[in-house]
């Protein structure tokens, strides 16, 4: 079994409001899992589910254990970094880690050590005394000293200036992914993460619209920039959105034949960002 | 799990420094107030006597009541000061981690919602009376130590007249064993505040404390019956641990005098009886259930 999460028909309703509602999906080994989707579409509320800090109904499995029910063998294996989820501003660095080595078997202070020797933060700081990014850094390296088998990340990055973005998806790369641990990130600043990500899954309305890999989605998605008569033929295959882009249309094929498009215009694989908006916007009309 | 208690209850340490700054700020002041009598005392020379303590020819009973009296007043101060940390601890306990949103972090760990909950409950009901300990034996002998000097500036043998006469492990005995039975015969208070901090939205003070307040008046307008006002009454003034005295007039120079006699407070005391009280263990139960409660709260309560 290489799948690490399977979701069946997972749904969670708030009194009258489905927040998610019947979900399957699936996510393997090693993959690195971008859950995108317009605020209130049931991201948090599912990854709330999968990491067993709310109850759903369905079938949700995630490392093999039922998340809500086995939570504390669960976030044995599994770490998250939330916007929601702050580190408490009165402990000192130093203690935070004692109480980690204490509380996580998987956890290693000397890693922890070695991570923190790159960064600004001093082991005596209070979390209060620290920049809104080292927070981030410390959080994050207390993370990747986890020997854990999935990541969640939920807008790790919120509020964090562009260098401080920058550099934490390259820290997450370098020192936490290693190919055998599996990362599932939401976030709205999805060109920031586009080329880090290996598969992708929208999510609107509590409803998937598209799970695929990204590399199919280079396959399966096209985007044609066309004006005049081309336009009007491009038209005829059915594009799922179109837009205005400087005089021209720019328009979003799926599972269109580039070829049978090629002489209309310029083709190119669409942004993660504007397949999503086509995908939303489509769905509403 | 041991292990994660220990942890656990270390982090409720660092987080609550009120639970060391209470007593040594209870410890400073009383053994400032107590250096300022001797001074103020000894400024009218020998006209005055420093209390009885450094009058050699009282009776070696009546010296043995006034140091034990000394004592237990100095005692007291902290009983009190440490009774209203609880309250504000358990209060603040499951409250805190949700105003500064660090309870999915907490959770986002190896450690499950009982485990945390167990943890703040043994704080309030174990860590901080034994700190309170810590701190009373502390003060006993910075004042007693500062009680000598003064007695042998008077000229007086503090030896014979202070350390000879104090049965001090009778003390310290019984005021442990009265600072861990009184948590226990007060756990529904604990358990309660502890649900409150869990569940509250706002102003755990005020939601804890109204109901007390607000219930017993109900019940005497609507049944006309004061069941409840009298179970808090006897529960907040009826601790079943005193020998067939009432612990108010444990200050009565008479009873004292006889205790005295005795040479013991732990003869005072009746930890059997205490044990066997059936109205003890029914309060222990009334804090498992609100325990029960509020770890079920934590588990279950989605807090965004």
């Amino acid at each position: 079994m290489t799948s690490l999460v399977t979701a069946r028909g997972v749904s969670k309703r708030f009194g009258k409001v489905l927040a998610v509602d019947n979900v399957s999906f699936e996510i393997e080994k090693g993959r690195i899992m971008g859950l995108i989707g317009p605020n209130g579409a049931g991201k948090t509320t599912l990854l709330k589910a999968l990491l067993g800090l709310t109850d759903c109904d369905g079938e949700l499995s995630v490392l093999g254990l039922d998340p809500f029910r086995q939570r504390k063998e669960l976030m044995q294996n599994i770490c998250f970094i939330a916007d929601v989820a702050v580190l408490p501003r009165w402990i000192r660095v130093s203690q935070l880690l004692d109480f980690m080595a204490a509380t996580h078997p998987n956890f290693s202070m000397s890693r922890a050590q070695e991570l923190l020797s790159h960064t600004k933060v001093r082991h005596d700081a209070k979390i209060r005394q620290l920049s809104k990014g080292m927070v981030t850094q410390l959080h994050l390296s207390i993370i990747t000293a986890i020997d854990a088998r999935l990541l969640v990340l939920d807008e790790p990055t919120l509020g964090l200036d562009i260098i401080f973005r920058k550099e934490f998806y390259g820290n997450l790369l370098n020192d936490y992914f290693d190919g055998e641990r599996t990362i599932l990130i939401t976030t709205h600043q999805v060109e920031e993460i586009e080329n880090l990500l290996t598969d992708i899954m929208f999510i609107d309305e509590g409803r998937i619209i598209l799970n695929t890999t990204m590399d199919s989605l280079a396959e399966r998605y096209s985007e044609l920039m066309a004006s005049g008569d081309n336009a009007a033929r491009a038209r005829g295959f059915g594009p799922i959105f179109e837009r205005d882009i400087f005089g021209k249309k720019a328009m979003l094929f799926e599972g269109v034949d580039r070829e049978q498009l090629a002489d209309l215009g310029e083709l190119h694989t669409p942004s993660v960002a504007d397949l999503f908006v086509a995908k939303i916007k489509g769905a509403a009309a | 799990m041991i292990g994660n208690q220990l942890a656990l209850v270390k982090r409720e340490l660092w987080e609550h420094r009120s639970i060391f700054v209470t007593p040594a700020a209870v410890m400073l002041v009383v053994s400032l107030i107590v250096l300022t009598l001797y001074i103020a005392a000894s400024g009218f020379g020998e006209a005055v006597e420093i209390a009885i303590i450094t009058a050699s020819n009282v009776g070696e009973t009546e010296r043995r009541v006034a140091l034990i009296a000394f004592l237990l007043g100095i005692s007291i101060v902290f009983v009190i000061a440490s009774g209203i940390l609880t309250i504000f601890y358990s209060l603040d306990a499951l409250y805190a981690e949700r105003k500064d949103r660090s309870i999915l972090f907490w959770r986002s760990l190896p450690v499950t919602d009982a485990e945390t909950v167990l943890s703040k409950l043994l704080t309030a009901a174990l860590t901080i009376p034994l700190v309170t300990f810590a701190a009373i034996v502390i003060a006993h002998l910075i004042n007693l130590v500062v009680s000598s000097i003064f007695v042998a500036i008077e000229g007086g043998s503090p030896g014979h007249l202070i350390w000879g006469s104090i049965p001090l492990f009778d003390i310290w005995g019984a005021v442990l064993i009265v600072l861990i039975a009184t948590p226990l015969w007060l756990s529904p208070f604990i358990g309660w505040f502890l649900f409150v901090s869990a569940w509250t939205r706002r102003s755990p003070l005020l939601v804890a404390f109204l109901p007390i307040i607000i219930v017993p008046m109900l019940e005497y307008f609507i049944l006309r019956t004061t069941m409840l006002s009298q179970a808090i009454e006897t529960r907040t003034n009826a601790m079943p641990l005193f020998k067939g005295i009432d612990p108010s007039t444990i200050f009565d120079e008479h009873k004292l005098a006889v205790a005295a006699e005795s040479v013991s407070l732990l003869a005072l005391l009746d930890v059997g009886k205490f044990l066997s009280s059936p109205s003890m263990w029914l309060g222990l139960v009334v804090c498992g259930l609100f325990t029960t409660a509020a770890i079920y709260v934590r588990r279950y309560r989605d807090e965004s």
